[in-house]
């Protein structure tokens, strides 16, 4: 299987905006999670990826396919789920599922059939293939989207806040599905729900502004922060004044009271407890630029 | 390959959708009603046409592909911008397929579904076209080539030249009203094209070219056939048609490719910004709710409405689309509106208000507001849900009513907005043709009064339609079609206003009478549909969709939910208004002013003619004297007439009994005779009255028949109010065939076969025999009608308003005012003829202006309205020209004074009376001449009626046929006469141009068999445009002097005023008198046949002759032809004179440059070389060149020669 190799990627949209700035990027087989803020790009590198839009600067290759110019080829092993989409309303999802089964190069009509009821199947989508698409809820959209991106086993997939919108269930069904997907190809999950690429992802990267910030396994950067970060349980007022003083990076509200966690290689002092560190607190420690690239760049 | 599998897909998924079959279904319905109606109708209209006569079937078969735009519209607009708007667009973007095959495959399911469509219209017709949905006797033998052959050549290939557009133009644009627009363009181009580019003679075959339909170059090809050939000639597929459809062929390849390079899978993707998020530190405000009071009074909903309002409008309004349909509308008027302000026979009018006005609201504009009007209600009702805000609106406390009424509001401000427009683009006009009187209170009052009133009403019916038929495009097809129905009703029987939605009885404004008798009618019915409106409006708020249900009986329900106490008030009040409005119209128009449909009307005359033709040879004494007492009561469009007749006996034999016929439309309060009399039949219904004389009346002897007749208009009627008596510019004539909408109010003596019906097909569906001679009006300046050749003596006195002229035939002794009498006193004049004239006079009475000259001892006076002084003096020029000439040449003129007056512009025409001329309005008077152009009609038209006091008033027609030769064709020579002698040859060669194009355009739809000349009667056609071409030809020949010597012994034998009355026999005799033997046959030809040539110049050839002298060769080829009245032609052998000119180079144009040679040369049938010697180097040179001789190919006479051919 093909690692996916992006190499100094730049893009700067017509209104001034630098979307992407020189990311840099190996990813193996195998599920990747891209993490960041809304705006920060990660949408337009899905997309670049997915032979959609192109980058002012870069190479982005495929094993041996030159992403940027073999496009065509590209597609034929290539499976999107765009964050917005739509579907025809007044077909049947089994139609529109076979059509772009044909599309996708599955012209054999047998052949076809096979895929196509073991697609529906995968998504739980077999028992309603006969239902309008214009009557699916938000969850079944999703999935259906899910099966077309997956027709004909993709060696490359990518996948752009599928989860947002989805119940508990359907969230862990969906990701699932995905995981089993990972083994084999080159599964991209871009999204800004850490939880999701906690328990997905086996390499992950941090992106903000268009600047990667941490790229790493989610394992052991959990790990690195291990000892430096802090709790505290402050009221309104002290808040400020604790901001003041320490690299807060995040606080909560909980029944009145805030929790701030508190960025600190060794204690910061009385009425801190430490805390076990999650890959929240790596994002936003990443974010606040106390760890990864940023940080690296301040000291 | 994928792109099969696109193309099943596109083809699968269209007819799994019901809409595509409601759509269809509607197509197809429409295009075979229409269809159907149109070749039935014409072949009813023309006699011996056949209804599935193969080129009828193959101009209606345009008229489907013009229908089927619309389809093409939707189903095209939706497979170039599904996957845009469902946002698909990037699945497929990131499938392995390429462009091609994507747009191709898109492309061409459609295209094959839409073709389904249009197919089955011909099997359809094909079905239909037989009885019993059609009458036998209309059908000629079935041939299965008629229908496939258009379908082939014209439909098939239409569907995919427009498709490919408007494919484009949807895959580019991205923009639903970006492919409507163009395929209104393509419709329109087509109507436009073919009536602007063929009046250009040159740039016909340039319209045949680029008209996308082919509709121009088949129609090209079908102008000049006869009713035998249309009925049996397939349809012909000449050269510029089958180059129209191979550029047309071309183009779409273009077109697709040039879509296929400039499309961009991803485009959505691409231009997306990049969003600029919010960089700063996320604010730890905590967020604190404010309390605030939300209020929901009146006052708030008054808010709230003016919002929805507003904003709606806001966003219609001030979007890229409106400021490109505005630009649009601006350059449609611009480009439209200087060549179409026009009167009914296409000469430029000044362009004053009210024609500008009448532009503005014309077919077209009226057709682009109504499409316009559906399209923004589809808009405002669907708004929310098209961009996804349907729920967070709906949820909204935001009673229905409110949403409703404040979109409704939004729409009529659009409306207003693009009024606006229209108005300016009106100044625009205007002000580039240098007329500066702008009369904004005229625009306002029909642009943002009347017209603006029509368009509220199609507002609520299109929004209503839009909030019943949930789909956009179902909607708009069926508003349209609503629409088109508003305007044809009365095609399917429905004559009535009261029945069809949004229709008044119609209004002329004219800058005399404004808005005249027209507007308390007008109003009412407004009323009465407004009442219609609000009805619509509560049912479409109460049906208002909210929120996710769409179920009819889910909708019923909540309907009946929201009927609340606003419903009930404003129900009832529309009720009341419907019911009120609706009665009181109802009670005038069919209670006080008598409806009846137009078969009942016929169904009248017929009966007249059944009860009491038997009366029509039944001698009867003649009017020879009449004096009358008019009383005109112009406020209040009332008229009294007291009146004298002296009936004389001029039969051998004692009169008894005296017929009379007394219009229904008056009441005859009096009719006595100076003897004993009883009344034997007296049907007031049908007009007829039958008197028995106590003692008969002896030959030779008169007596005095008095009568007292009353006109009063009481209530008001369907249409067509009558226009005779106004508040100013009252016109009302007698006995003379005047127009249309003037009645005869004064008793006529005898049975008046001009009251029976004329048209065949009428009388057929009465039971009528048909009348050979069918002797009624022809035209609107004949003089030459069967109605009795008197003279009589005249004398009226008339009294009017203190302000107003009133003008009468004869001689004004006196004229004054009576300040006692009638409210603020009233004016009288008393007019009396000096010597006796044909009974035929008029009575005008209006505020005139005067211009006053003398020529000779004739005093001419021009009455006109005081703001139209445009062309006074060029009529002035006119009257004393023509005087001149007709004196010089035809003998004297018989009175002492000529005059002209302008009547309301509700019948455009001019009309002679003895000594009186009646020019109309919008005719001559505004006329915009400028003689460098065209030919000027003003002038002509007045030469011409002038020229009546001679032919027609001198020189009567016998009342046999033939007559017209006499009395119009030579007045029409006259005035070209008299045009020649003002403003030289050329003008005279151009208006022969025109005519001889009407001749041969007009030979072919005539719904009545052709005559000869000399045989006419009501022919119009070969009266006014083959009778000046024949005389000019004659004049050609003979030369003018004899012509004029000719004419004044025909005068001098026959000019007495009374009999002998002059047949075109004698006219015959005397041209003939005139001619030189060697062109008898052609006088035969041009006058007692019907003839054709085919004449041309088939090589040509050049060579010095020494000296500076060159000699030319030519080989002409001739033909000729007789032709039976429906067309039918036969060759004959041909030995005649014809001129063969050879011309040098000229600086401009052909006619200006003088003939090095130009001479008579005997051409027999077939080929003939013929050599001249002329000195000069030729340029041209031809046979026929100055096409006196009728040819309906006359670009083949003349030839180019260049000096290289000539070595």
């Amino acid at each position: 299987m093909p690692d996916l190799r992006i190499r100094d990627v730049s893009k700067t949209y017509p209104n001034g905006v630098h979307a992407l700035q020189r990311i840099n990027l190996t990813i193996p087989p195998g599920m990747y999670g891209l993490l960041g803020p809304n705006g920060a790009g990660k949408s337009t590198l899905m997309r670049t990826i997915a032979t959609l839009q192109e980058p002012d600067e870069g190479e982005i290759h495929l094993g041996s396919l030159d992403v940027l110019r073999q496009k065509d080829e590209v597609r034929k092993t290539l499976g999107y789920l765009p964050q917005e989409f739509g579907v025809y309303p007044k077909t049947t999802a089994e139609r529109l599922l076979n059509h772009f089964a044909v599309l996708r190069g599955i012209t054999r009509r047998g052949e076809r059939r096979d895929v196509v009821e073991s697609l529906l199947r995968q998504t739980n989508l077999w028992d309603v293939r006969k239902q309008k698409l214009g009557g699916f809820s938000g969850g079944m959209r999703q999935r259906f989207g899910v099966a077309i991106a997956m027709i004909g086993n993709p060696g490359l997939l990518i996948v752009d806040e599928p989860t947002a919108g989805l119940d508990p269930a359907e969230r862990v069904r969906f990701l699932n599905l995905l995981a089993e997907l990972g083994e084999k190809s080159v599964v991209i999950l871009s999204t800004h729900i850490v939880d999701d690429v906690a328990e997905l992802c086996t390499r992950m990267a941090i992106i903000d502004r268009g600047r990667i910030l941490l790229e790493s396994e989610p394992h052991g950067a959990v790990g690195d922060l291990q000892g430096k970060i802090w709790r505290r349980v402050v009221s309104r007022d002290e808040l400020a004044a604790l901001e003041r003083e320490q690299v807060v990076i995040s606080t909560k509200l909980l029944a009145g009271r805030t929790i701030a966690h508190v960025f600190r290689d060794g204690s910061p002092g009385q009425g801190f407890e430490a805390v076990a560190p999650d890959l929240e607190d790596v994002y936003f420690s990443a974010m606040s630029g106390h760890y990864g690239a940023g940080a690296m760049a301040q000291s | 390959m994928n792109f099969l599998e696109i193309v099943r897909f596109e083809i699968d998924y269209r007819l799994r959708r019901p809409y595509t079959w409601i759509l269809f279904a509607v197509f197809v319905a429409v295009a075979c009603l229409l269809a159907m109606k149109v070749l039935v109708g014409e072949a009813e209209r023309a006699g011996d046409l056949h209804a599935n006569a193969p080129s009828l079937v193959g101009m209606a078969n345009v008229l489907v592909s013009m229908l089927g735009l619309v389809i093409s519209a939707a189903l095209f607009s939706e497979a170039a911008l599904r996957d845009h708007d469902t946002r698909m667009s990037s699945l497929f973007a990131t499938s392995p397929i390429t462009k091609t095959e994507y747009l191709a495959g898109r492309f061409v399911g459609t295209l094959l579904v839409n073709a389904l469509f249009v197919s089955v219209v011909p099997i359809v017709l094909m079905l239909l076209m037989r009885p019993p949905f059609v009458k036998g006797e209309l059908l000629g033998p079935f041939r299965a080539a008629t229908y496939v052959q258009p379908a082939i050549a014209l439909l098939l290939p239409n569907v995919l030249f427009t498709g490919a557009l408007l494919f484009a133009v949807g895959v580019l644009t991205r923009r639903t009203l970006a492919v409507f627009a163009t395929a209104a363009f393509v419709f329109l181009g087509g109507l436009m094209a073919e009536e602007y580019i063929e009046g250009e003679r040159g740039l016909a075959p340039l319209a045949a070219l680029i008209d996308p339909l082919g509709f121009v170059a088949l129609s090209e090809n079908w102008e000049f056939w006869t009713t035998h050939e249309k009925n049996t000639r397939p349809l012909h597929v000449d050269a510029s048609f089958l180059w129209n459809r191979l550029l047309w062929a071309g183009a779409t390849a273009a077109i697709l490719l040039f879509t296929r390079w400039r499309f961009r899978m991803n485009v959505a993707s691409e231009r997306r910004k990049g969003r600029r998020e919010d960089q700063k530190e996320v604010s730890r405000a905590r967020f604190s709710p404010r309390t605030f009071n939300a209020s929901f009074d009146e006052r708030a909903r008054l808010r709230q409405f003016v919002a929805i309002a507003g904003d709606s409008a806001r966003e219609l309004l001030f979007s890229r689309d409106f400021a490109v349909i505005a630009v649009l509308m601006v350059l449609m008027v611009l480009s439209l509106g200087t060549e179409t302000i026009s009167d009914d026979f296409r000469t430029p009018l000044w362009p004053l208000t009210q024609f500008v006005v009448g532009f503005l609201v014309s077919f077209l504009p009226a057709l682009a507001m109504a499409l316009l009007t559906t399209f923004y209600a589809g808009e405002l009702v669907h708004r929310e849900r098209s961009v996804g805000l349907a729920e967070i609106a709906d949820a909204s406390p935001v009673p229905d009513w409110i949403i409703y009424t404040g979109k409704f509001a939004a729409l009529g401000l659009v409306l207003v907005t693009l009024q606006a427009v229209l108005m300016a683009s009106g100044l625009i006009v205007q002000v580039a043709s240098g007329h500066f009187d702008f009369e904004i209170d005229l625009y306002l009052r029909i642009l943002f009064g009347q017209k603006l009133t029509n368009y509220l009403l199609l507002a609520a019916l299109a929004m209503l339609v839009h909030v019943v038929v949930d789909n956009k495009y179902l909607g708009h097809v069926l508003v349209v079609i609503c629409h088109l129905f508003t305007m044809f009703a009365a095609r399917f029987g429905l004559h009535h206003n009261l029945l069809v939605y949004g229709r008044d009885s119609g209004w002329t404004y004219s800058d005399l009478s404004q808005f005249g008798p027209f507007l308390r009618a007008v109003l009412w019915f407004k009323l009465y549909w407004g009442g219609w409106a609000l009805l619509f409006a509560v049912i479409a708020g109460l049906l208002w969709i909210r929120g996710r249900d769409r179920g009819v009986a889910t909708r019923l329900r909540l309907a009946r939910q929201r009927f609340g106490r606003r419903a009930a008030v404003a129900t009832a009040l529309a009720a009341l208004i419907v019911i009120g409005a609706g009665g009181f119209i109802f009670y005038n128009t069919n209670v006080l002013a008598g409806y009846r449909t137009p078969f009942e009307a016929d169904g009248q005359s017929a009966e007249y003619e059944r009860r009491y033709g038997k009366f029509e040879n039944a001698p009867q004494p003649t009017v020879t004297g009449t004096k009358l007492h008019v009383e005109i009561y112009p406020e209040r469009r009332v008229v009294d007439v007291r009146g004298t007749y002296t009936l004389s006996n001029k039969t051998a034999a004692p009169i008894r009994t005296i017929h009379l016929f007394l219009s229904p439309e008056v009441e005859t309060r009096r009719l006595s005779f100076d003897r004993g009399s009883r009344v034997v039949i007296a049907d007031n219904a049908l007009g007829h009255r039958t008197v028995d004389l106590a003692n008969a009346l002896e030959p030779g002897h008169s007596l005095q028949m008095a009568f007292d007749v009353r006109f009063e208009q009481r209530g008001f009627p369907n249409s067509d109010p009558n226009t005779s008596v106004v508040g100013n510019g009252t016109y009302f004539d007698h006995d003379g065939g005047g127009p249309v909408n003037h009645r005869r109010w004064l008793p006529l003596v005898g049975y008046q076969t001009s009251r029976e019906l004329s048209l065949a097909q009428v009388r057929r569906e009465h039971g009528l025999p048909p009348r050979p001679l069918a002797p009624s009006v022809l035209g609107s300046s004949s003089v030459g009608d069967a109605a009795g050749p008197e003279t009589i003596t005249f004398e009226a006195v008339i009294g009017t308003s203190p302000e107003q002229t009133a003008v009468a035939p004869g001689t004004l002794l006196r004229s004054w005012n009576d300040p006692s009498a009638g409210s603020g006193g009233r004016r009288y004049f008393h007019y009396a003829t000096e010597r006796p004239v044909r009974n035929t006079f008029a009575i005008f009475s209006a505020i005139y202006a005067v211009h006053r000259e003398t020529w000779n001892g004739v005093v001419i006076e021009l009455f006109y309205h005081p703001t139209h002084t445009f062309n006074v003096e060029r009529f002035a020029k006119a009257v004393r020209a023509a005087l001149d000439y007709y004196t010089k040449n035809f003998g004297p003129y018989p009175h002492r004074q000529l005059r002209v007056a302008a009547f309301p512009r509700y019948a455009n025409l001019a009309h002679a009376y003895p000594g009186i001329i009646a020019q109309a309005e919008a005719t001559g008077w505004l006329t915009k001449v400028d003689e460098s152009r065209e030919v000027d009609l003003a002038s002509m038209t007045v030469a011409r009626e002038v020229a009546q006091q001679w032919w027609g008033f001198q020189v009567v027609p016998a009342a046999v046929e033939g007559g017209p030769a006499v009395s119009e064709v030579l007045a029409q020579y006259s005035a070209l006469l008299v045009i020649e002698k003002l403003y030289g040859m050329d003008m005279v060669q151009w208006f022969l141009w025109n005519k001889r194009v009407e001749y041969l355009t007009q030979r072919s739809k005539a719904d009545h068999p052709e005559v000869p000349l000399l045989d006419v009667t009501n022919h119009a056609n070969v009266v006014y445009q083959k009778g000046p071409l024949v005389m000019y030809t004659l004049r050609q020949y003979v030369g003018e002097e004899p012509l004029n010597a000719a004419l004044r012994r025909l005068v001098a034998t026959h000019g007495s005023g009374g009999p002998p009355f002059a047949t075109s026999r004698d006219l015959y005799r005397e041209l003939k008198g005139a001619t030189p033997p060697e062109y008898h046959d052609l006088l035969k030809d041009l006058l007692e046949t019907i003839t054709l040539w085919d004449l041309r110049t088939t090589a040509i050839a050049a060579e010095p002759a020494g000296d500076g002298a060159w000699r030319v060769t030519l080989d002409v080829e001739a033909q000729k032809f007789r032709a039976d009245g429906s067309g039918k032609e036969t060759e004959i052998p041909m030995n005649d004179f014809v001129e063969i000119g050879v011309f040098g180079e000229s600086q401009n144009g052909e006619s200006s440059a003088d003939p090095l040679y130009l001479r008579k040369h005997r051409i027999r049938s077939g080929r003939q070389r013929i050599s001249v010697v002329v000195k000069g180097t030729p340029a041209r040179a031809g046979v026929d060149p100055q096409l006196l001789l009728i040819d309906r190919n006359w670009s083949d006479n003349l030839r180019p020669l260049t000096v290289e051919q000539s070595r």
